[in-house]
């Protein structure tokens, strides 16, 4: 049940990779490749590695996708610009093709629930060798990662001229 | 499941390559390489599960957080571009051309 479910949430991450490279809308485009790092997210916590599917979800689908969407329009959307940026509105189809995905993902992940917590715990002690690998020997990469991410922010910060 | 998953992963790099090389707005660029980024990721976690390598799962955490620290610095420097009346297209910056 778990490769299904796998395969399910790959072929949906490829439709929708697909639609994302082909429409013109640069607004439909980020909300295909929302979908497709949900999709990522959940073939990460069904391969048993549900920490990084829960901060795929957290880290992209979240905070990058939101960055990206307010990018889009903030430079779009006014009179006279091109269809690609001042279009926002979303194809229903893909509307119903995500949920009707994301609906039959969660029953087919409850149906084989005996199999799917097995599947996860294929390497016990994964998790916690995990952890001890970031805290440990990836201590230093870590704390460098943390910073960067800190300067990222800074980025972002509105400079002295604009305000 | 490794077939699957090696599927997947081909296709939608080659749909953010492709995304990348093809089309021109630079909003567009970046979100091809985001999907490159989590297509490796895919395969990545995919081998990490099944040689049970807890280093390569913390690799994956932190091309995470590089590539979202990536993705603000380049968004800004989009919203930067905007600003300056030079559009967001990849045709408007031809300083480095010869």
């Amino acid at each position: 049940m778990t490769l299904w479910a796998v395969a399910l949430a790959g072929a949906v991450a490829v439709v929708f990779a697909g639609v994302m490279l082909f429409h013109r809308s640069l607004y439909v485009s980020a909300v295909c490749l929302l979908v497709v790092l949900l999709q990522t997210g959940v073939i990460f916590l069904l391969r048993g590695a549900p920490l990084l599917g829960l901060i795929q979800v957290m880290v992209y689908a979240g905070a990058v996708m939101v960055l990206v969407v307010v990018t889009i329009m903030a430079s779009g959307g006014g009179a006279g610009d091109a269809p690609r940026f001042a279009d926002f509105s979303f194809p229903r189809w893909l509307a119903f093709l995500g949920l009707a995905a994301a609906l039959l993902e969660g029953a087919l992940t409850l149906r084989g629930l005996g199999s799917a917590p097995v599947m996860v715990a294929a390497a016990p002690g994964l998790s916690a060798a995990f952890g001890q690998a970031l805290f440990t020997s990836y201590a230093l990469a870590t704390e460098a990662v943390t910073l960067l991410m800190f300067l990222a922010s800074l980025a972002i910060a509105p400079d002295r001229e604009a305000v | 499941m490794n077939l699957v998953v090696w599927c997947v992963t081909g296709l939608l790099f080659a749909a953010g390559l492709a995304m990348t090389v093809l089309r021109r707005q630079l909003l567009a660029m970046l979100l091809g390489i985001e999907l490159m980024v989590a297509a490796v990721n895919v395969a990545l976690v995919h081998q990490a599960c099944l040689l049970s390598d807890a280093q390569a799962l913390a690799a994956v955490l932190l091309i995470l957080a590089i590539a979202a620290a990536e993705a603000v610095v380049g968004l800004s420097l989009i919203l930067r571009a905007f600003r300056s009346d030079r559009g967001i297209e990849a045709g408007g910056f031809t300083e480095l051309h010869g």
